[in-house]
Order: C-alpha cells, then structure tokens, then sequence
C-alpha cells in the first residue's frame, strides 16, 4: 500500500515536472505571438514554421556541420531571425502598403497561406524524414530526486534566458523601448519620429526568433520534420488565449499552466483524447474567457 | 409585312428580357453557355479520367462557392472549412455503415447536422468581430478531426471508414449530373439570398460593420443565417464526396483542405460565388494532369493566395470585368 502511494507521488511528480520544463517552451514561444499581435496586430498563424526552421537549422548545425550546442542554437536563432525579417519585409510591409480592407483579417490570411508554403516547402526540400538527436548534452540532473536529462534542463534554461532577455531588451534598450511605444500607440510612435517600418520588422524577426530558438533547444526531445510546428502552434495559441492576446507578461504563466495542463491530461488519457480535451478546454475558454484570464489592452479584436 | 416586324421585335424583346432576368439570376450567358458546355460533354469525352477530374473540380468548385459565401460577403473566414465538410462526410459515412439508413436520407442528416454545429459555433463566435469567429471554427475543425482520430472504435481511426455508394451502379456520369446540379441549385440559392434584401444587409456589413449596425441592421442574426447556410453547404458536400470516394480518413479535415478552398475562393475573387468555381476548373485539372506539380501544389496555391492577397484582391473575378469592359469600351457600347 505505502509502496503504490510512494508510486503515485512519483509518477505526480514527473508529470509536474515534464509539464513544467515543457512549459518553458511555450512560454517563450507564446511571448513571440503575442509580442507579434501586440505590435503588428497579425494573428500569427504560421509561428510553427519558424519553430520547425529553427530544428532544422540546430540540426544541420550541429550533426552535418559538426558545431557544438551552444554554437548551433545560435545559428538557428539568427537563422529564424532572418527568416523572420526577410518574411516582413517580402510579405507584411506590401500587404501594409496596399491594403485597404481590414487588416487583421488579411494578415491572418496571408500567414496562414505563409503556413501552408513553408510547411510544403519543408516536406519538399527535407522529405518526410524525422531529423532527431539524441542528446546535445550527454549528461542529467538530480533534481527533487529525479534524474532529469540534461537537455531538458537547459532548454527550459534557454527559453527563460529568452524570455529574461527580451524583456531587457524591451525594458532597458532604445529599439525596445520602441517597439513597446508602437504597441500603445502607433501614431504617436510615428510622431515621435520612430521609423515604424524598422520596428515592424524587427519586432517579427524576433517573435520568429523565439520559436526558432525553443524549436532548436527541444531537438533532442522533438525531433525535425515538416509538419513538427502544428503541435507548438496549437499550444502557443492556447498559451495567448488564456493570457489574453498580446498579454505578454500573462503568456509567461499561461505557458506552464498549458505545459501542466498537457503532460497531466496526457497521462490520464492518452495522446488522442488528449488533443481533444486541450482543444474543447481552448473553445470553453475563448467562449467564457475572450479576453483571458489575465486581460488585455487591445479591445479591437474581441468587439 | 409590317406585323412581322413586329413580332419579330417583340420576340426580340420577349429575348432580351430573359437574358435580363436570368442574369439578374446570375445566369448571364456566358455562365448559362459554360453550364450546357459541361452538361453535354460526356457526349464528346469519354475518358474516365477526364470525367472524374470534372467531378473532383465540380465538388471543389462548390466548396469554393459556399467558402465565398461567408468569406467574401459578411468578411468572416471560416477557418475550419475542411473540418465541416469531414463531418458531413463522417455523419453520411456512419449512418450508412452502421444503420444502412438510405443514403440521400443520410446527407440531409449530415446537411443538418453540421448546419447545427456551424450554427452553435456562429451563435457563440458571430457576436463578436472579425477574427474571433476565424479562431474559433479553426479551434472547432481542429477538434473535429481529433475526435475523428480518437475514437478508433467507432470511425476506425486513421485507417479510414469504408463507405458504400450513394447508387448502384456507380457510375462516374451519375456523380457528374449530381454535382452538376447541386452546382445550380446552390448557385441559385445563394444568388437570389445576395440579391435579397438580405444580401444587401451582407453587404453592409461586410463593407461598413459600424455604419450597418448604426443603420439598424442586426448584423448577427444575418451573420448566423450565413454562416450555418455555408456551413450546411460544407456537409451537404463532405457527406456526398464520401460516398463519392468510397472512404474518410481524419485526413479529410486537415489545414491542407482548408487552404485549398480557401486559395480557390479568393484566386477566383472575393465576393464573386462563381469566381472560385472556376478557379477550381483551372487549376484543380491542371495539377493533376501534371503529376510533377503535385507535390507543389500547395506552394503553389500558398503563394497564389499571397500574391492575390497582397497584389491583386479582385482575383479571377476582376480580372474578367476589367476585360469585359475594354471589350465594351472598344464597342462603344456603355455597359
């Protein structure tokens, strides 16, 4: 009996645990979406991609090119932050200068078309194959007394270092400091002599650069292929749903509830009815909760 | 001599004022002659290969239409089309497999039912603007197609439900002549809804939501009524193409089916019902005929969806009333 209990705590444990360091991802990828909507009002549908980029880029970096970790993230970082720019500057700054219906629902579109492309042109350039490492680490933690991969450790290091970093850079830097100046007001911005154009795409390169990052840190766990971006998309949405779209601070705690909430729900009802509870829990909580748990300042979209 | 002149101006008249009305209808003649081409071409092609390609692109075609529906007239994209349209053709699929109920009275089943759910998704989503409803029915596709890949034991899962056809025997002419009609009777239908008071109400709301709300329309009891009526189109469709098929997969609810009705709709310009049609008799023939494209097909319609987007929202549908009025200009005749 005493033994089953000790079990039980054990397995609670572990749940906990994955649901948190996976949580740790969505964070940061759910920081981007909504740093992304709060700036550019695009209801980013293709952040998966650069998620999936970013895999790609850790792995070619690091088993075809020979790099070591650390040397690999960066490059899918800096990767998935040009993707990122050359994506604004090719698609969203002609869409802002021509655009003349309503601009959310077109952006919405265009990324969703931008989805489709890139995801094809993954499975095109890379094929159906999964590209997965075992480990960048080759070492583990003890950890409440746990053994816990080392990787896992430092991905969920990584996404809060991102985190941190980004809210430096948007606290204490003059580019930073811009950004959030257009995200309240983007014609004050404008008078004030911020180059809204800069900002705009900068601000996408480094939403981008958040999923490429957190798709580069998981390899070890989750492994590259075209369409590995769908499962973080879906999360990261959920993330800014119960936070409140472009509630940046709000997307931080939303990331571990969701990184819980999957890894407890998962264990109690398997992979497929797991997708389905997160799904209805995501509808019950855009029904009663549009503007989430946590509240946000853009009314625009909900009224 | 003088009455025949008469009677051959009243006839001409008595013409004119049906090529009136029916384009008031939306059967302008070059519409009508298209229909009638399609109609008779089993009398020239009997390939089966060709004919099935006509299906696929009439079934496409008609998704497109509906998709527009909602899309081009009251501005709200339903993201979760192809979730919809699987769960007409799950609902046709389980009845006909488990109660072997008649197979017509199976669609109507289906029809109904995914109206219901795209009823209750709109009624909870509508009342708010824009994006919301695009996020929600995405939410709902997508939940969709995890129930269809979850509950193994009723709809087999990933392997795929066999479905019996819809008519013995199962000729690929049959399908044609179906589709064919449903093209018109829906076509039809939503023609004359556009050019109802309530079309225009659409319009008003998809132009202006501000003034139209201040005009005293009540944009969400229209929005509802669109949106279940794209959405009932959606699993008229789904359910017949399952028995079309002869199997449903979750596959069928996927983004990919989404996107391409979706690209077809707005490649065939917004806001034009026929527009998408023929998008879909264009380029849905086209990548099949070239097996190398079809790996790139989604690129394909992607970056044509962004390019149409972005450069040229008028899509097909202006490119033909751009043309239409050179032609009349160069006439002289004002049109």
């Amino acid at each position: 009996m005493n033994e089953w209990d000790d079990m039980e705590l054990a397995t609670l444990q572990d749940l906990l645990m994955t649901g948190f360091l996976r949580g740790g991802l969505y964070a940061s990828m759910a920081v981007g979406l909504a740093l992304v909507f709060g700036v550019m009002n695009i209801c980013h549908f293709a952040h998966g991609e650069y998620y999936v980029l970013g895999a790609y880029g850790a792995f070619f970096a690091f088993v075809t090119a020979g790099f070591n970790p650390i040397l690999s993230l960066l490059v899918a970082s800096a990767l998935s932050f040009l993707a990122g720019a050359v994506t604004e500057k090719l698609l969203f700054y002609p869409l802002r200068q021509r655009s003349k219906g309503e601009w959310i629902m077109n952006a919405f579109l265009l990324t969703a078309g931008l989805s489709v492309v890139l995801q094809s042109s993954y499975r095109v350039f890379f094929g159906m194959k999964y590209r997965g490492i075992t480990q960048y680490w080759n070492t583990s933690f003890q950890i409440f007394g746990m053994r816990v991969p080392a990787d896992r450790v430092i991905a969920f290091l990584i996404a809060l270092v991102a985190i941190a970093g980004l809210w430096f850079f948007l606290k204490k830097t003059r580019s930073g400091r811009a950004i959030r100046a257009v995200s309240q007001d983007e014609n004050g911005a404008r008078l004030v002599g911020i180059n809204l154009d800069r900002i705009q795409t900068l601000t996408f390169a480094l939403g981008s650069m958040l999923a490429g990052l957190g798709g580069a840190s998981m390899l070890s766990l989750s492994p590259a292929y075209p369409f590995a971006g769908n499962k973080p998309l879906i999360a990261s949405w959920f993330v800014v749903t119960i936070a409140g779209l472009g509630n940046v601070g709000g997307a931080i705690v939303g990331g571990f509830i969701v990184g819980i909430f999957e890894s407890v729900s998962y264990f109690f009802l398997g992979s497929g009815w797991q997708e389905v509870a997160s799904l209805l829990l995501l509808i019950l909580l855009l029904l009663f909760k549009p503007t989430g748990l946590f509240g946000t300042q853009i009314k625009s979209v909900w009224e | 001599m003088q009455r025949d002149i008469n009677m051959l101006e009243s006839i001409r008249n008595g013409g004119r004022r049906v090529v009136d009305r029916l384009s008031r209808l939306g059967f302008s003649p070059p519409i009508i002659f298209l229909l009638v081409c399609l109609a008779i071409s089993p009398l020239f092609v009997k390939n089966q290969y060709v004919l099935r390609l006509l299906v696929v692109s009439l079934y496409f075609g008609i998704l497109a239409m509906a998709f527009d529906f909602t899309g081009g007239f009251i501005n709200a994209v339903n993201f979760g089309y192809a979730g919809f349209v699987g769960l007409g053709s799950y609902t046709s699929a389980l009845l006909a497999v488990y109660t072997g109920i008649n197979p017509w009275l199976g669609l109507l089943i289906a029809m109904g039912i995914t109206a219901l759910v795209g009823f209750f998704t709109g009624l909870l989503t509508l009342p708010l603007r824009g994006i919301y409803v695009s996020l929600m029915s995405w939410f709902v596709g997508m939940t969709l197609m995890a129930l269809a890949n979850a509950l193994v034991e009723v709809t087999r899962g990933a392997r795929g439900l066999i479905v019996p056809p819809i008519h013995e025997p199962d000729s690929i002419l049959f399908h044609l002549y179906v589709l064919l009609t449903l093209l018109i009777v829906i076509y039809l239908v939503l023609r004359l809804i556009i050019n109802s008071h309530i079309g225009l109400a659409f319009k008003a709301i998809g132009q202006n939501y501000d003034a139209a709300c201040a005009s005293g329309v009540n944009p969400t009891r229209y929005k509802l009524f669109n949106f279940t009526l794209s959405c009932a189109c959606a699993g008229l469709l789904g359910g017949y193409f399952a028995h079309f098929v002869g199997i449903v997969t979750p596959d069928v609810m996927g983004m990919g089916y989404t996107m391409e009705v979706m690209a077809l709709s707005y490649i065939g310009g917004s806001g034009s019902l026929l527009g998408g049609v023929f998008a879909s008799f264009l380029l849905i023939p086209l990548f099949d005929s070239l097996k190398k494209l079809m790996e790139y097909r989604l690129i394909i319609y992607g970056l044509l969806l962004i390019l149409v987007m972005i450069f040229y929202p008028a899509g097909m549908n202006g490119l033909y009333l751009q043309l239409k009025q050179k032609i009349f200009q160069k006439k002289g005749t004002p049109q």
